[in-house]
């Protein structure tokens, strides 16, 4: 190249340069980019060799590798990941069951009259009153209460696992599965992560350095059935499910049936994974690679502290900026008055034909509605409208929401008309419903793209329609005859 | 007949109708809307191309290959040309028709934009070889020179598309490649070098792509008959009919620049080997080939098969330290000499000895020129 240039004329003008390149970039071979890239990049390396003097190890045992043996081998490597998982997801929900109530009793039995008494000492008006304390104050103590403390245990865990170095070695192992529905082993772990909290689930999917990959991963995190959801599916499965069989296996069957719920979410991720890469992204760009970085002992106080305000904190924060403004609608709806019955019921009434066709109810369609902000919130908000549509004793008032024991819950329940397809219909739209508003924003955060947030939460409302709709229908067909 | 049944079929149907008419390519709304996409501007720049294509093998465009080449009629054709006689795109005489400068400039375009856009496909987005041209047979219809230009700085102004078709310039220069012939007429043990692989018809250029044939692919013809020829390539026997023989195109190399082998890949290294790498295959582009490089993967570099998922597939490799989990299609990319095996005493694939191919020499330059700098900086 050097020596064609030379050859150029003797006095060379900006414009003869400029048309002695245009004519030899014909003749560079091809490649001359990636030649170059390859060049540089082998330049470092002999730089990096000839310079970095590494210290004289004495041959040792290598722990590391032993542990990859086992932790990879075909015989433990598969039982061992289940059993720490088992463990993890044990002590979260064992775990977390004494401070939620403490933090209930506090938040919700406690401070909830005390501030009820103040404000009536100091005279504020009914409806403020209502909208401050039993519409925002209510929403938002519930949130905290139901969602700190399994946060709290479930994040720190997950965290030491990462920092051990053991994450990785997990997708290493699933690889070959997720690859099979054109998905990154990593998703394993933004799925796990999204059954502590799909929001940090989309969060965690930035350890996925594929495109295509990470976008499968966000958009599917949906269907690992988050900490907020839990609640509501063993309630109802206690309540409907396990009551069809004798009593000694009630508790058996309806955990069954929750894990039975969840590990359909695990499927429909693989199966939705498995489309969305062989048809919206399919043009995506996709790299391969999975880091296996040695193992550490974990810092473990620094792991809690880090966990504790990265995820708990952060994951708590957006939830309690949301929930609160669903709080004051809550209320609102429920005690505004438009021809002598309020906004709710006006609301539930036009949502229950629909409700009927998926084989639910105005209820349960209203209350994910104005739940969108957290999950958490679902329940109580049902309770609520219930006893507000049905009149039956036992509610807190209009717009209050509350949370009784199993058989109070069920007689308001069956008061409101529901049926052991209602139950399972609601198991399921738990599950295939739109992401909460926290993770819907947190996908726009990390994607930065409105389409693919539109398609994330969208596309599992849909599914969750069409499904509830063909079992309902599937339902009474089979009921009928 | 009660309403749950009525309306599961009802829903059934409307899940069927959405299918038929939204399912990937070949839904009929996808269907339609290629057909609406079918404007007189579209058949025009078909036509160009077509006729372009020809004219440069030296051959006349006639109606019937037109029409053909269109997929439409012959009075479509003849309208088509009219309108085309009208814009000056063409000049029709005596039965001939032939393009005019305007004609030429717009069909280098069309060709042009044809030719980007299947180079950012290759190069920046995952879809497959295969889906190249068809997803550029429509795109080159809404790129305008502007947003060409700008697609050419993007990709650092390719000069080759991913087939080896030469890209013309904005200015509307083309390269003629004088140097290549077809496969089919390579003479015997003579080595040469894959420049060119035709992209249509597709199920032929899929058949290529089977094959494992790829751009800068070192060959050399061992037997040609009537049915078949045979060639060593990549350390492997390929066997084509003459007829795919006929869309890959060659330019002769002198023996000193062929590569050696022996040829493997990583993925042929058993848990526990090590061996060095040779170089990454010319086939793995853009951002996967970036990413391997990014890891460390350079030609010298040692690398070792540590451990096996015990699902069978990644294997983790450990490159310069660290521990990389590659699945067997990515390793079956990179290329490796076995440690045991040193390559001088490797043996011969009917092929000389392999002196340090361009990018090597270039490295060794290269690399003078750094120690003499770094000398001269600690003195």
């Amino acid at each position: 190249m050097l020596n064609a240039n030379s050859a150029a004329p003797a006095a060379p003008t900006p414009q003869n340069i400029l048309d002695t390149a245009t004519r030899l970039r014909w003749e560079v071979s091809g490649g001359v980019h990636e030649s170059l890239v390859e060049a540089i990049y082998t330049d470092a390396a002999r730089i990096a060799d000839r310079a970095v003097i590494y210290p004289d190890k004495p041959p040792r045992f290598n722990l590391d590798r032993a542990i990859d043996q086992i932790v990879t081998s075909r015989l433990f490597g598969f039982p061992l990941m289940l059993l720490l998982f088992t463990l993890v997801f044990w002590l979260t929900i064992s775990g977390a069951n004494v401070p939620s109530d403490l933090l209930g009793r506090f938040f919700l039995d406690t401070i909830h009259p005390l501030l009820k008494s103040a404000s009536a000492a100091i005279g504020l008006p009914w409806w403020l009153d209502g909208l401050l304390i039993d519409g925002i104050y209510l929403a938002t103590a519930w949130v905290v209460s139901v969602m700190l403390p399994p946060m709290a245990i479930f994040f720190p865990l997950f965290t030491l696992l990462e920092d051990f170095g053991y994450l990785p070695r997990v997708a290493f192992n699933l690889d070959n599965i997720f690859k099979k529905s054109g998905a990154h082993g990593k998703q394993a772990l933004s799925m796990m992560m999204g059954f502590g909290c799909n929001a940090a689930g989309v969060v965690a999917t930035r350890v996925i350095d594929s495109p295509r990959e990470r976008l499968i991963a966000i958009i599917t995190n949906n269907f690992a059935l988050c900490n907020g959801r839990w609640p509501t599916q063993i309630l109802i499965a206690s309540l409907f499910i396990g009551a069809l069989v004798p009593a000694y296996i009630g508790g058996l069957i309806s955990a069954l049936a929750v894990v039975g719920v969840a590990t359909l979410g695990v499927l429909l991720s693989f199966a939705v994974s498995w489309s969305l890469s062989r048809t919206v992204l399919r043009g995506e760009a996709s790299t391969f690679s999975l880091e296996l970085p040695p193992y550490r002992p974990p810092r473990f106080w620094q792991t809690i502290y880090t966990s504790l305000i990265d995820r708990t904190l952060y994951v708590l924060w957006r939830a309690i900026v949301f929930a609160a403004p669903a709080g004051a609608i809550i209320w609102l709806t429920a005690n505004i008055q438009v021809g002598g019955i309020s906004i709710a019921e006006h609301i539930i009434n036009a949502l229950n034909p629909v409700g009927w066709l998926l084989g639910l109810n105005g209820v349960i369609l209203l209350a994910y509605i104005v739940a969108i902000p957290a999950n958490e919130i679902v329940i109580p908000t049902m309770l609520m409208m219930t006893v507000l549509i049905t009149g039956v004793n036992g509610g807190a008032g209009a717009g209050v929401m509350f949370q009784g024991n199993d058989a109070q819950t069920m007689s308001m329940l069956q008061a409101g008309g529901w049926t052991l397809l209602t139950a399972v219909n609601l198991m399921l739209f738990s599950l295939i419903h739109n992401p909460c508003s926290t993770t819907i924003y947190t996908i726009y955060k990390e994607t930065g793209s409105a389409k693919w947030t539109a398609v994330s939460a969208l596309l599992p409302l849909i599914m969750g329609f069409v499904v509830t709709f063909l079992v309902a229908q599937v339902w009474r067909l089979v009921a009928g005859m | 007949m009660n309403e749950p049944a009525i309306l599961l079929i009802i829903s059934l149907v409307c899940i069927g109708v959405a299918l038929w008419l939204f399912w990937p390519d070949r839904g009929l709304f996808w269907r339609w809307q290629r057909a609406r996409q079918m404007t007189e501007r579209v058949l025009i720049e078909d036509a160009l191309k077509h006729m372009y294509a020809y004219e440069e093998q030296g051959r006349h465009p006639t109606l019937e290959s037109l029409a053909g080449a269109l997929r439409t009629s012959d009075d479509t054709i003849a309208n088509l040309l009219t309108a085309m006689q009208e814009r000056e795109l063409i000049t029709l005489t005596a039965g001939n028709a032939s393009l005019t400068t305007r004609g030429r400039d717009y069909a280098l375009h069309i060709i042009r934009a044809h030719r980007l856009w299947e180079s950012y496909l290759a190069s920046k987005t995952g879809y497959d070889a295969a889906d190249w041209h068809s997803q550029s047979e429509w795109r080159e219809h809404e790129l305008s020179p502007t947003d060409t230009n700008a697609l050419a700085a993007e990709l650092g102004h390719p000069r080759f598309d991913p087939h080896g078709d030469p890209i013309p310039t904005a200015e509307g220069e083309i390269v003629d490649r004088q140097d290549q012939q077809q496969l089919a007429q390579l003479r015997l043990n003579q080595p040469a070098r894959i420049v060119h692989l035709e992209d249509e018809p597709q199920t032929v250029y899929a058949q290529l792509l089977a094959e494992g044939l790829h751009l800068g692919m070192q060959i050399i013809v061992i037997e040609r008959t009537e049915q078949r020829i045979r060639f060593w390539g990549d350390g492997e026997e390929h066997v084509l009919a003459p007829l795919l023989a006929n869309n890959v195109s060659v330019t002769p190399i002198q023996r000193d620049e062929v590569e050696s082998g022996p040829f493997h890949s990583l993925d042929s290294l058993v848990r526990g080997e090590s061996a060095q790498v040779t170089r990454i295959s010319p086939r793995l582009q853009g951002a996967e080939r970036r990413r391997l490089l990014d890891l460390g993967i350079l030609p010298g570099t040692e690398i070792k098969a540590e451990m096996v998922s015990p699902s069978g597939d990644p294997t983790a490799y450990r490159v310069r330290g660290a521990l990389i989990g590659l699945r067997k299609e990515q390793a079956a990319m990179i290329q490796i000499r076995s440690q045991d095996a040193p390559y001088e005493d490797a043996p011969h694939q009917g092929a000389s000895p392999k002196d340090d191919y361009d990018e090597a020499a270039f490295v060794h330059a290269q690399n003078g020129e750094v120690s003499a700098a770094k000398k001269g900086e600690l003195a």
